[in-house]
């Protein structure tokens, strides 16, 4: 079974950009039948955006689940390397034979570290935690999060230079502290590349008339995540952002953002079940609160049906068919109005909630950061999988699951083509 | 399952719609956005949601006994918003279109002025009356009825050496006064015809008004006054000021008509005025108004179009009638002030061409919408539809 391909660095055949779920399940599924596989990745931690997530789908388990096994596979398998905090530069040359140009930003934590937190303890600096969508602050001395593979912290860039920073090397009883660390360049030689950067939550900001970022109790499904995480800003209490308050009135804007031409022309699959989803995270926390979803369309892949018709049998929860097109805050009670056409029953209506969750779509990685090579794209500017190879939702917004599957048919594709 | 409800669509009123300027009607997948965006709106079953399904449905009677297709004012907010590109706020200038069409009398003539290919044959009947019929008529009238002037045709006006008045060379009052007078009399009625067709529909569907139609009305005119609801626009906010300079325009000009008709048979005082009269200052102060009016709407469609879209062969058509008066009229009087008789007249003679379009066909093009709107609102402000009242 094993191919006699054991090869060095220089001679890897697979890489795949981008370490999130889809990444690691197509270098996983590639290096488990023999192949040799580098994943980049240019956040501190693998795991990407399922890391962020509280609870997924289809089972509802925590990521630490789904993530922790895949980790192991990692670790036990030599022919996975990976390298964080890497982006690429530059692919020249073409399906069998191309070289790829790598940029490694530097860490300034080397391998000695423990993770004992004292640099954490000894940081004067916080900085917004990006993790949390800036909803609470971290020391410039962290640990991404407390699951994060690799287990080692991070300095921030920021601080390099400053007398903050030696506080935090002289704090190390390890000697893991390099603030002489620079960014380092380098070339490898693959046979095939798989784009697995994923996407970005869709900047919400843009759809002006739904003013997030000047409505205070105004948050994305990706911050509700974080919010109901129990490594999350609030230790997992859902609160409102403005004044901690439990939130015991909660609804859901679908389609913010998402099919519409103005801004995310297609549908980005997820947001329906991510509502139905986050209405039990508030609805297991507190058996009097109520939720509301706002929707054009409620769409519920495969076998999803279900999930929808178990929410839906919930007496608190109400469904208004209607989509939200002018959001404004309550100034003394800093509630949330939400204004909407009930299209069932034809009247205009102005809502009350405590806390209004926008559901905001799957923007590519790539409307932000193009593949540095020859990459077809979509009218919605999705990678087309040619001579460079595309998963995930990069390629197609998708689930958890379905990421997993298409990611083990790429596998295969970049097996073929290292083979061809 | 609910119980069902038959509804028989009328395919060619969609097909209507979607080729007077509502091609992206069926884009359009309801979410209701725009209910939201519309500051023009009532709670109560909003607009343009409704008429959105409604015309996919081709609901023709539906949308045209209700005012609400009236309470829009095209500022499109909803089209700005609109998730789909389906431009709500042009699908209702579409069926607006085609309800001033459908109350319409005669209706082939409504027809006609909404189509691009009789453009020629109507402009045909003011060329043709202003250029070979009225001059012949008019060398048929005997001098003593003429007041001393000696009308010729266009050529000969053209290159007379005597001062330029156009009454004495070319047209004579009484039959401008009669062709006008005739226009305005057939506008009048088609107008009479067409607004009493559209009140008994709108009572038929909606219930007869509870409060005072007076009242109500008092109220509508109030608010176009100072174009209060035109003001509540977001996206297209500009075209409120643009249109007031319009309508003032117009006022003005109706003004110095009825004025300028005192002189003529109340004082027997014959034209051309000179300049410093109070009723020549008003006249021209209007014309250059409306000038500054139209050349704005115009701008600020051009402006608004990526986000509002360009608008109909319907709109631009008045438009272009508009412009046509406003430049012919201010451009007769230069010229004739200037003595520039080869001009002078064919100017004037396309001055008299685009104001009789603009009276004849007033029930049929988009002038129109002053009588409908007026009627919708004063409608739905006397049954409580429209709750503002000025």
């Amino acid at each position: 079974m094993a191919d006699e391909k054991t090869g060095t660095p220089e001679t890897g055949t697979i890489l795949v950009v981008g370490g999130g779920i889809s990444g690691i399940t197509t270098a996983l599924e590639a290096a488990e039948v023999g192949y040799e596989v580098f994943i980049v990745e240019k956040n501190p931690y693998l795991g990407g955006r399922v890391a962020q997530l509280n609870k997924y789908f289809p089972k509802l388990c925590p990521p630490t689940c789904g993530l922790e096994i895949n980790f192991q596979r990692i670790k036990k398998n030599k022919l996975v390397k990976w390298f964080t905090l890497t982006e690429v530069e530059k692919i020249s040359g073409g399906p069998g034979n191309y070289d790829v140009t790598l940029k490694q930003s530097p860490r300034h934590v080397n391998g000695n570290c423990t993770c004992c937190g004292k640099c954490g303890e000894a940081c004067d600096v916080e900085v917004s935690n990006t993790f949390n969508f800036g909803m609470d602050k971290r020391k410039a001395a962290y640990l991404p999060h407390e699951m994060s593979f690799p287990q080692r912290y991070v300095i921030d860039p920021s601080i390099i230079g400053t007398a903050s920073a030696q506080k935090c090397r002289d704090a190390c009883p390890y000697n893991a502290v390099d603030l002489e660390e620079k960014a380092k360049t380098f070339t490898i030689k693959v046979a095939s590349i798989v784009w697995a950067t994923g996407w970005n939550p869709y900047d919400a900001t843009k759809m002006t008339n739904l003013s997030f970022g000047k409505v205070g109790n105004l948050i994305t499904n990706m911050m509700m995540e974080r919010l109901a995480a129990v490594n999350g800003p609030t230790g997992g209490k859902i609160v409102r952002p403005s004044d901690g308050k439990a939130v015991n009135d909660i609804a859901f804007v679908q389609c913010a953002g998402s099919r519409d031409e103005n801004h995310l022309a297609f549908c980005s699959y997820i947001c329906c079940l991510a509502s139905l989803k986050q209405t039990t995270y508030i609805r297991e926390a507190n058996p009097e609160s109520k939720a509301t979803i706002y929707y054009i369309d409620l769409r519920t892949p495969g076998r999803y049906e279900k999930f929808y018709k178990k929410v839906k049998a919930d007496g608190n929860v109400s469904f208004v068919k209607g989509k939200v097109a002018k959001i404004e805050e309550d100034p003394a009670t800093k509630d949330v109005i939400v204004t909407v056409e009930d299209t069932l029953s034809g009247k205009k209506i102005q809502s009350r909630h405590e806390m209004v969750v926008l559901a905001t779509g799957m923007e590519p990685s790539t409307a932000q950061v193009k593949v540095p090579g020859n990459a077809k794209y979509d009218d919605n500017g999705f990678v087309v999988p040619a001579e460079i190879l595309a998963t995930g939702c990069v390629k197609k917004p998708s689930d958890v699951m379905s990421s997993g599957q298409t990611a083990t048919g790429t596998a295969l594709k970049a097996i073929q083509m290292v083979r061809r | 399952m609910a119980e069902g409800k038959l509804i028989s669509p009328d395919l060619d009123f969609v097909k209507k719609i979607v080729n007077s300027g509502g091609e992206s009607l069926k884009k359009c997948y309801q979410c209701a956005t725009c209910s939201v965006v519309c500051n023009m709106t009532p709670d109560d079953k909003p607009f343009p949601r409704k008429e959105m399904i409604q015309a996919q449905w081709g609901l023709k009677d539906k949308l045209f006994a209700n005012p609400d297709i009236w309470l829009c004012h095209q500022c499109s907010d909803c089209t700005a918003f609109c998730p789909r590109g389906a431009k709500p706020g042009e699908v209702l200038g579409a069926i607006r279109k085609l309800s001033i069409e459908h109350y319409s009398f005669p209706r082939f003539l409504g027809r006609m002025v909404g189509d691009p290919k009789f453009l020629i044959f109507l402009l045909a009947i003011p060329v043709v009356l202003f250029g070979i019929i009225a001059p012949i008529v008019a060398q048929m009238i005997p001098p003593q009825y003429l007041e001393g002037s000696t009308p010729g045709n266009l050529f000969q006006a053209m290159t007379s050496t005597e001062p330029i008045v156009y009454a004495e060379r070319f047209m004579p009052v009484p039959i401008i006064d009669t062709i006008f007078g005739l226009s305005a009399l057939f506008a009048a009625f088609g107008f009479f015809l067409g607004i009493t067709r559209y009140w008994k529909d709108l009572a038929g569907a909606n219930g007869k008004p509870k409060g005072s139609i007076f009242s109500a009305g008092v109220a509508t005119i109030t608010e176009f006054l100072a174009h209060k609801k035109f003001k509540k626009c977001d996206v297209t906010v500009d075209r409120s000021q643009s249109h007031l300079f319009v309508f003032y325009g117009f006022v003005g000009l109706a003004i110095t008509t009825t004025w300028a008709i005192f002189y003529l048979y109340g004082l027997h005082r014959p034209s051309p005025y000179p300049l410093y009269d109070p009723m020549k200052i008003l006249g021209n102060a209007s014309g250059i108004g409306l000038l500054l009016g139209i050349s704005w709407v115009i701008g600020n469609r051009r402006r608004n179009a990526p986000k509002a879209g360009m608008g109909s062969y319907y709109d631009w058509l008045f438009i272009s009638v508009v412009l046509t008066i406003v430049v012919s009229g201010l451009l007769s009087e230069l010229l004739r002030l200037f003595g520039i008789a080869q001009l002078a007249y064919p100017v004037y003679f396309i001055h008299l061409t685009a104001i009789f379009f603009l009276f004849a066909y007033a029930p049929f093009s988009k002038m129109a919408h002053m009588v409908y709107r007026t009627t919708a609102l004063v409608f739905a402000k006397s049954t409580g539809r429209d709750k503002e009242i000025a």
